[in-house]
Parts: C-alpha cells; sequence; structure tokens
C-alpha cells in the first residue's frame, strides 16, 4: 500500500461478482435473452420443416437445405441495439462503470449465443442420424457448416451470434453518442470502405484469389477470422461506450 | 410557533414545555435525537443541536449507552428561568402595546386585577 | 473535517451552453444536503459527473479521495436516483428491485418491501405504462433501500402528491436517523425540504451561490415591515436584497441580522421583524443574481457571518 494518498475508498473492496450480476441484470427479464431467440429459432425451424414437407408431397426427393437456421442471427442485431439502448441507462443506475456493463453484456450474449450453438448443434446431429426427420430436409445440418465437425459448426453459430451482437450494440453506442448524423456517417464510411476492398480485388484482378482463399480457409478458418473480427468491433464498441455520458 | 428563532432552539424549548407541564418527569427518559427528528420531521443533527443546549443548561444528562434523562431539579431550574424572562417576553410587550393605545401601567394593572379580557371593552 | 466529496474548479461546458462554471465545494459525510437552484442551474450536470454518468470538461472531481469515472471501488458506493431514469422497456418494478438487490451491497429487501406498499407500487406491471407519480415511486424506493454511503437523489417527487412526498420525507428522515449516511436531495420544494437538510448549496447559472448549514442560511436574511420612512432609516448601510410597499407601509428583505438592542430600538418606532424563509431568501438571492449584481451577497457577506 502507497503512503503517498491513502484515500478513504483504499480500504473499500469492490464488491465481488458484480461482472457476473450483469450477465444476471441481462437475464433478469428473460425475454431479450431467452424467450424471443428461442421462439426465432423454433419458428424458422417449424416453417422449414412445413416448407420440407410441402416440398417433399411435390415429389422433389433430392437433399433439401433451408437456410432459416440463420433467421435467429439477425434477430442478435436486434439484441445487440436493445441491450445499449433499454439497458445501458438503467446499468448507470445500478452505479455500475461502462467496463463492467459492456463485458458483463457481452457476456449475457455468448451465454444465449452458446445456448443457441448447442440447439443448432444438436439439431444437426438428429438430422445427420435420421436422414433429414426421414424426408431429407436439412434445417441445421448444412454441409459446407459441418464439414470440420459439430465442434466446429456450433463453433461458427456461435461466433455468428456474438459478431451480429457486437455490430448491433456498436451502431446503437454510435447512435445514442452522435445521433443519427453519426451513425449515418459512420454506415457511409463502412460502405465506401467495402467498395473500396472490392474495387482494389476488381483493379488488381484479383477475385479468383479472393475466392481461391475463400474455399481453402474453409468454414472452420472464416469462424475463426470471424472471431477476430468481432473480437476488433468488441474493442471499438467498448471505445465508443467508453466516454460517453448515461 | 416561529418567531424567526431557530429551529434547535424551538425543539429545545418544547422539551421543556414538558419537562415543565410534568408530562416528562425528573430522572424519567427524555426522548432521543432520532424521536425528536423524526417526530418534528427535522434534521437529526438539528435535533442533537437542541437536546445538546438543553445538556449544557444541566436540564438532561446523557447515561452512557441508555440515552438522555431529565436532571433532577429541572423542573425547578426552568421555572427559574423562566420567571426571570417573563418580563421581557410578556411584560414589555404589553406595556409597548399598552402605551400605543394610550393605557398606562396604573390601567394595565387595573385591568389584570379585574381579569379583563373576559367582557372586551366597548369603544 | 471529514469529507467524501471534493470538487475543484469543475467546468461543464455543452455545445452551446457553461453548465456548470468554475465550481468548487466539499461534501461532509453522513449528512443531509440540499443542493437547490432552479431548472437549469446545473444541479443534474452536478450530480451527474460526481457519479461518473457524465464527464467534466475541466476541474477536478473526487469521491471517497478518488476518481469515480469508470471506477468500481467508488461507484458501488453511491446511488444516482435521476429525475428521468430510464429502464428497460420490457422490465417491471419487479425486475428493477431486483437488479438494484444485485448491485447495492447495503441493499434492505425488507424495507424495499414496506416502501413497496407505502407507495403501492404495481410490482408486474411493465414500467412503460406506469404514472409519472408510481414511475417516480420507483427511484425513491431503489434510492432509499440501496443505503448507499453516498445517495442522489435528483427531483425525486415529480408526479408525487403530497401525501406520498410526505411518506418520502418521513421515510428518508427515519432511515437516515437510523442509518446515517450521505445524502444529496437536488428539489426546488424548497419550504418542504427546508427542515429536513442539514447544509445548503445553491447553484445558480452553473455557479454555488451559497454553501451554509441550513440553520445559518435561515438567519442570513431578516425582513422588516412598517412606515416607509422608519423602515429607510432602520435598513441605511445595509445590504437590501427586496423592497415592496403599499401604500405607506414597506416590506424590506436584508442581509445579516440586527443585534437584540438595535431590534428593540427598531421595534419601538413600531417597525416589525419577520423570519425570512429559506424559499424566501433563495428567491430573493436568485432574482437579485439575475438581475445583473456582479457579486454575489451571500460572498460579499461571508466575513460578517464567520
Amino acid at each position: 500500500m502507497t503512503t503517498l494518498n491513502p484515500g478513504a475508498a483504499m480500504d473499500h473492496e469492490v464488491p465481488r461478482n458484480r461482472l457476473l450480476n450483469v450477465v444476471r441484470l441481462q437475464f433478469v427479464n428473460t425475454q431479450t435473452f431467452v424467450v424471443v431467440p428461442a421462439l426465432v429459432l423454433g419458428g424458422a425451424w417449424l416453417i422449414s420443416m412445413l416448407i420440407f414437407w410441402v416440398i417433399g408431397g411435390a415429389g422433389v426427393d433430392g437433399v433439401k437445405a433451408g437456410g432459416g437456421s440463420q433467421a435467429p442471427l439477425w434477430y442478435f442485431l436486434a439484441i445487440g441495439i436493445q441491450a445499449m439502448t433499454m439497458t445501458f441507462p438503467f446499468s448507470q443506475a445500478m452505479s455500475l462503470t461502462r467496463r463492467e456493463f459492456f463485458i458483463g453484456s457481452l457476456a449475457a450474449a455468448a451465454v444465449s449465443g452458446f445456448g443457441m450453438a448447442l440447439v443448432f448443434v444438436l439439431l444437426g446431429l438428429f438430422e445427420q442420424a435420421t436422414g433429414g426427420y426421414g424426408i431429407n430436409g436439412y434445417f441445421a445440418y448444412l454441409e459446407w457448416i459441418w464439414v470440420a465437425g459439430p465442434f466446429a459448426a456450433g463453433l461458427t453459430y456461435f461466433t455468428a451470434t456474438l459478431f451480429f451482437f457486437t455490430i448491433g450494440f456498436w451502431f446503437a453506442t454510435i447512435f445514442k453518442r452522435f445521433g443519427a448524423l453519426g451513425l449515418t456517417t459512420a454506415l457511409l464510411g463502412l460502405g465506401l470502405v467495402l467498395v473500396g476492398l472490392v474495387a482494389l480485388a476488381t483493379f488488381q484482378q484479383a477475385w479468383p484469389s479472393v475466392g481461391r482463399w475463400f474455399t481453402e480457409t474453409g468454414s472452420l478458418g472464416l469462424t475463426l477470422w470471424g472471431l477476430l473480427l468481432t473480437g476488433i468491433l468488441a474493442v471499438g464498441s467498448y471505445l465508443t461506450l467508453r466516454r460517453m455520458p448515461a | 410557533m416561529d418567531e424567526g428563532k431557530p429551529l434547535f432552539v424551538q425543539i429545545a424549548e418544547q422539551v421543556e414545555e414538558s419537562i415543565l407541564d410534568g408530562s416528562i418527569a425528573e430522572e424519567a427518559q427524555a426522548p432521543s435525537t432520532n424521536e425528536l427528528a423524526v417526530f418534528h420531521r427535522i434534521n437529526p443533527a438539528t435535533a442533537a443541536k437542541g437536546v445538546n443546549m438543553l445538556v449544557d443548561k444541566g436540564v438532561l444528562y446523557k447515561r452512557r449507552g441508555i440515552g438522555m434523562f431529565v436532571s433532577p431539579g429541572a423542573r425547578e431550574l426552568l421555572l427559574k428561568e423562566r420567571r426571570n424572562d417573563f418580563a421581557l417576553r410578556y411584560v414589555q410587550p404589553l406595556l409597548a402595546e399598552a402605551q400605543r393605545i394610550g393605557l398606562g401601567p396604573d390601567d394595565v394593572a387595573d385591568l389584570i386585577r379585574t381579569g379583563a379580557g373576559a367582557t372586551p371593552a366597548q369603544p | 473535517m471529514n469529507s467524501v466529496i471534493q470538487v475543484r474548479n469543475l467546468t461543464k461546458r455543452y455545445k452551446d451552453a457553461v453548465a456548470l462554471d468554475d465550481v468548487s465545494f466539499d461534501i461532509e459525510k453522513d449528512a443531509i444536503y440540499g443542493l437547490l437552484g432552479r431548472n437549469g442551474a446545473g444541479k443534474t450536470t452536478a450530480m451527474s459527473i460526481l457519479t461518473a454518468q457524465n464527464l467534466p470538461t475541466s476541474g477536478e472531481v473526487r469521491v471517497f479521495g478518488e476518481n469515480p469515472y469508470e471506477n468500481a471501488r467508488v461507484l458501488s458506493r453511491l446511488c444516482f436516483v435521476r429525475e428521468s431514469q430510464k429502464y428497460p422497456d420490457d422490465a417491471n418494478p419487479r425486475h428493477a428491485f431486483a437488479a438494484a438487490r444485485l448491485f447495492f451491497p447495503r441493499w434492505d429487501q425488507g424495507l424495499a418491501e414496506e416502501l413497496i406498499d407505502d407507495f403501492q407500487i404495481p410490482l408486474k406491471r411493465t414500467i412503460k405504462k406506469l404514472s409519472r407519480g408510481q414511475l417516480s415511486a420507483v427511484g425513491v424506493v431503489i434510492g432509499l433501500a440501496s443505503r448507499a454511503e453516498v445517495t442522489f437523489f435528483d427531483e425525486p417527487y415529480l408526479g408525487l402528491d403530497a401525501v406520498a412526498r410526505q411518506i418520502f420525507y418521513d421515510r428518508l428522515l427515519a432511515d437516515y436517523a437510523e442509518f446515517p449516511r450521505t445524502i444529496l436531495l437536488s428539489s426546488h420544494l424548497i419550504d418542504e425540504v427546508s427542515n429536513l437538510i442539514e447544509r445548503v448549496l445553491l447553484i445558480d447559472a452553473g455557479r454555488i451561490l451559497m454553501d451554509e448549514s441550513a440553520e445559518d442560511a435561515r438567519s442570513l436574511a431578516t425582513n422588516v415591515v412598517g412606515d416607509a420612512a422608519a423602515v429607510d432609516r432602520a435598513v441605511n448601510g445595509r445590504e437590501v436584497i427586496h423592497r415592496e410597499s403599499l401604500g405607506r407601509v414597506t416590506s424590506v428583505t436584508f442581509l445579516g441580522r440586527p443585534e437584540a438592542s438595535e431590534r428593540a430600538a427598531m421595534a419601538a418606532q413600531g417597525l416589525e421583524f419577520a423570519p425570512v424563509s429559506l424559499q424566501q431568501l433563495i428567491v430573493r438571492l436568485t432574482q437579485q443574481r439575475s438581475a445583473g449584481r456582479d457579486r454575489s451577497p451571500a460572498e460579499s457577506q461571508e466575513g460578517s457571518l464567520r
């Protein structure tokens, strides 16, 4: 202990489990992180099943793979926005630091994303075992994602949830801090960067190698890149949030 | 009740009243600072100031860990003080008002003796 | 001196306005402070910065000896009840209290439940659907039951009727008496809180206009009423902060308290004294200040008061 500045706060420990409690805070009302994502997943599954059944009834016997399982991913964009716009001001009333709020919310999204990924993998394994519910219909078992096995498939799904969550969270933060003009500017900037990358690939006539890179990297490799990108987005979100007034 | 007197003085006076009229006996426990604060809806620090004033005066004394008690002889002490103040607090304003409406000290004395006030004088 | 909060040369500038202008003050431990002043005077900004919900433009803030910004060690000992607190859209009061119980180490569930009863808060109605008064009551319950070492109440009574406000004041006082802590209560219902508070911090246009004990503040000014000429003689040489006349009768509020002998002399001339309530004093001081005096009367008078 330094004797230079013995502030009164020195003898006070930070109460433990505050981070864990932020996760619990996000789950106090189960609707956002549990009920709605489960509904979206269940609904998408049901609709996919109906479509497979209709197509099967029309006499198509081939492999039927739908993209319905991606629906909940988009919802994580909304969760990211809500966690920011609704819960952040309240977190301030609960005397939380921005860092605690951010890490805790990310952890809550991870818990929710993990649950979704688990359901995704279990469905995929079931589809694998039953030959697509016996009607060759695949909701979760999408070959390209599953090449590296169930664990990698789960990781891909999990990464995607977090990726969308952080995007939603960051854009909501930008909107709250810099207003509609700030958000528009950020989106425009992002668009310009993407167009720039496309232009670069086009002018360098690099598309074949870009395509090759995607194929060679595979779903697992792309997932790992995605994790890295999510990490960068998370850092960006935190830096935007760090000095934002409540 | 407010004559611009500080709040803590008013609180102290109210406790004195209770001792004078016998509702708190000598050697009995006096209301605590917190009780006074909650009852009169005032800040406990203000109530404490009033209580301390009574302690300094010898009206109350503290029993460690139990609370405040009325000192033996407190009532006599207060009576003496009130009698001393009587002229200043009641007689002087009475005479000042009497003078303003044209009554001399003798008129006032007469009024007091005959128990005036029961029948207001007609102009 | 045992101050839990120290503010030095704090300035907060927004794009188009200065909310706090080089403000310095201390907050003592275990006292109830009244943070008084008009709307827009800078009360909310000051509280937001003290609780690290907002950032200063310049100057320094110390809470428990440390900078509160992103400081969980400090923040976990504070509770800030905002007048316009936002809650998650789909949350109900039960959710809000459950959350508060997680984060305030001294939270008292028994007290919370009593208060919920007192204010008749519907626990399962969505917060969005609560009346303004019920919404305020949710904040009041969190602020009181958290028993935080420093609790900030920013106009906590909006929409509460007189009965509910009295419940708040009574509960605050009773719980404070039992569990002393530091409380900053911002309000413009000055009469209602003037007996509750131990110290007054008056903010006007981003500056501290008064930093006094409530007791001293109440004796800061005197009001004298009587014949215009006599009143003028009596207040000659004193700093007059307000004057009004009706026919030959004049009422003047001036700073300071005349000695008993002076009072007797004035009374002999038929002048009457009336106390100046905290509310009157504050209204007069802020009016006088906005009238454009460059020196605040509280400052110029300080020397003679100490």
